[in-house]
């Protein structure tokens, strides 16, 4: 799994690359939680080729942590395989998912003046 | 061009309440889907990308239209926030929707179009903002117009309201009557008013009366009356000397002997009153009653590798138990009751036996340690009753009842995916897991998860 972590517009965007699963979730949770990220956080997963429960827990994980403190995950381009785990998982309930990254990353702009 | 299909739960509840077994953009109109008469428009107005939004499930409707290409347009699929305005919608999709003009149908409206009409020209021209609208929804377009032409009312199609079992069987009837209907519906049809469905069976004294809509595999026993007026959905069966007159009869359902249905519309083993709403559930399945499979249902082959696994657990778990039940039994730390289940998601029960071993003392840990608090689950796994790993057990309560409208491949277990996966802190998370691995169950995979949930819950109990 490669992650790259890059600011734009003072919003983290967080690009994910290969395969988020068991073997590979703990390396974002520690990324996740060792980087200095803005409260809203979009998450890029353009380039995820598979998703399993690991992955998606450190994902909600994310997002709750960041809610707490009133940020947010966004996710943004996901494939139709991410997003058939994301249907059936039903945790497309508890996301904002955009098709285009910077429309995500205007949202989290956005978002954070009104928090 | 490209059209955006925008349907909200909120827009659907009513569908939800009267036709709880089918996805709402899946209900039938004429035994045509719903969602099919917006992707004929769409294809009707020159456009052939065609994206469904909803803030509810769309996993039936992926499933039933895939990537469109049976209609010759190409389908994708997008979540929406509940309380998602139409620009955060069209921000959340602005790569499907950039640089091209967009029409937007937004909630349950029906469109009443013609399905010789061209309307290329038309919307190709119409100004961006809305073309029409009701109080149910809108249809909008976006961007702009090529060329320049004034266009004026009265359109070539209108809109109308989608939101009651009301307006779904007037609307039904009135496509149901139209002689040289407008729209193209599924069956053969060699004279007006008159559609058959394939592999349809009609007993010797069996009358068919048109205007009839029969859709496929039906089967009408000698004596039944169908029509006039009669939409038979697919999968139905009209047991003898019955009829059905002026009424809607939805998929999968088993009309009983010697009954009358006459402006109704019916769905499984409910009989709706179309202008009052009012429904009543019929409990004897003689009568009427719903034809569906169970949902989940095993293989032989997972069925026998489950029953193999089962049956090796308990051999291992039989000296042990004998030991430690009547123990634990005397000493009044083995609580055992017997609890309904849900036994899949069409709602059956199952009577299954809870065990509470009280912690504490050597005999108890190890009987936690071993797990033989699902001891006698295990024989339900050799009767094929539950799986050996699935999901946790849901109690007969209306808040469960809910629950299991979500869970699509609820299968009970006797250790539960959520056991298996170390990860679970809240009702939430488990949920999350159970929904993960039953929709990505493979035989191999049930294996290693019964390992693991053994083994975690070997780890759980050990652990203060």
């Amino acid at each position: 799994m490669i992650i790259r972590e890059n600011t734009r517009d003072s919003v983290s965007t967080i690009t994910l690359a290969g395969t988020l699963d068991a073997l590979s979730a703990p390396e974002l949770q520690s990324f996740s939680e060792n980087s200095a990220l803005s409260p809203n956080v979009v998450l890029d997963l353009s380039d995820v080729d598979f998703l399993d429960s690991s992955g998606l827990r450190v994902i909600r994980g994310m997002a709750l942590k960041k809610r707490e403190s009133g940020g947010d995950v966004i996710l943004a381009c996901m494939n139709d395989d991410v997003r058939k785990v994301f249907n059936n998982t039903q945790l497309v309930r508890l996301f904002h998912i955009y098709d285009d990254l910077d429309a995500a990353v205007t949202y989290a702009e956005t978002n954070k003046k009104s928090i | 061009m490209k059209t955006l299909i925008v349907i909200r739960e909120k827009d659907c509840q009513w569908a939800r309440a009267f036709f709880p077994d089918m996805h709402p953009f899946l209900l039938t109109i004429c035994n045509k889907p719903y969602v099919e008469f917006l992707v004929d428009f769409s294809l009707l107005s020159g456009i052939r990308q065609i994206r469904l939004l909803s803030d509810g499930p769309l996993g039936e409707v992926e499933e039933y239209c895939e990537n469109g290409s049976r209609w010759g347009a190409e389908i994708s699929y997008a979540s929406i926030q509940s309380g998602d305005d139409m620009q955060t919608v069209l921000a959340k999709n602005k790569r499907f929707c950039a640089e091209e003009r967009c029409m937007i149908i937004n909630g349950m409206v029906f469109i009443n179009y013609g399905k010789q009409a061209d309307y290329n020209a038309f919307i190709a021209a119409f100004p961006s903002g809305e073309i029409l609208s009701c109080s149910c929804g809108s249809l909008m377009l976006t961007g702009n117009p090529s060329g320049t032409r004034n266009i004026s009312p009265p359109y070539p199609f209108t809109l109308s309201c989608f939101d009651s079992p009301g307006l779904y069987y007037r609307l039904s009837s009135d496509i149901l009557n139209d002689a040289v209907s407008p729209y193209v519906l599924p069956g053969y049809n060699n004279e007006p008013l008159c559609h058959i469905g394939r592999n349809v069976v009609i007993g010797k004294s069996a009358e068919i009366i048109k205007p009839v809509i029969l859709g496929d595999n039906v089967q009408i026993l000698g004596g039944a009356v169908v029509g006039p007026g009669a939409i038979i959905g697919s999968n139905v069966i009209i047991d003898r000397n019955s009829s059905v007159i002026h009424s809607v009869v939805i998929d999968h359902t088993y009309i009983g002997e010697q009954l009358e249905v006459e402006k109704k519309i019916v769905s499984g083993n409910m009989l709706i009153e179309p202008e009052s709403g009012v429904s009543l559930a019929i409990e004897d399945p003689h009568l009427l009653t719903g034809i569906r499979k169970s949902g989940a249902s095993l293989s032989f082959i997972q069925y026998a590798v489950q029953a193999l696994a089962a049956l090796f657990i308990l051999v291992l778990l039989l000296i042990p138990f004998l030991f430690l039940f009547p123990v634990l039994k005397l000493r009044g730390k083995w609580m055992q009751h017997n609890e309904d289940c849900y036994a899949d998601i069409s709602g059956k029960i199952l009577n299954l036996s809870v065990t509470a071993i009280e912690r504490g003392g050597l005999f108890g840990s190890i009987a936690i340690f071993l797990s033989l608090d699902r001891f006698f689950q295990l024989f339900r796994v050799l009767a094929g009753q539950i799986a050996i790993i699935g999901s946790t057990p849901l109690r007969v309560s209306p808040e469960n009842r809910e629950h299991l409208k979500r869970m699509p491949g609820y299968r009970p277990g006797v250790f539960s995916y959520a056991e298996a996966e170390a990860w679970p802190v809240d009702h939430d998370d488990k949920a999350i897991i159970e929904r993960f691995y039953t929709a990505h169950s493979a035989l191999f995979q049930d294996i290693l998860m019964t390992v693991k949930a053994f083994v975690n819950r070997i780890h759980e109990k050990s652990t203060p």
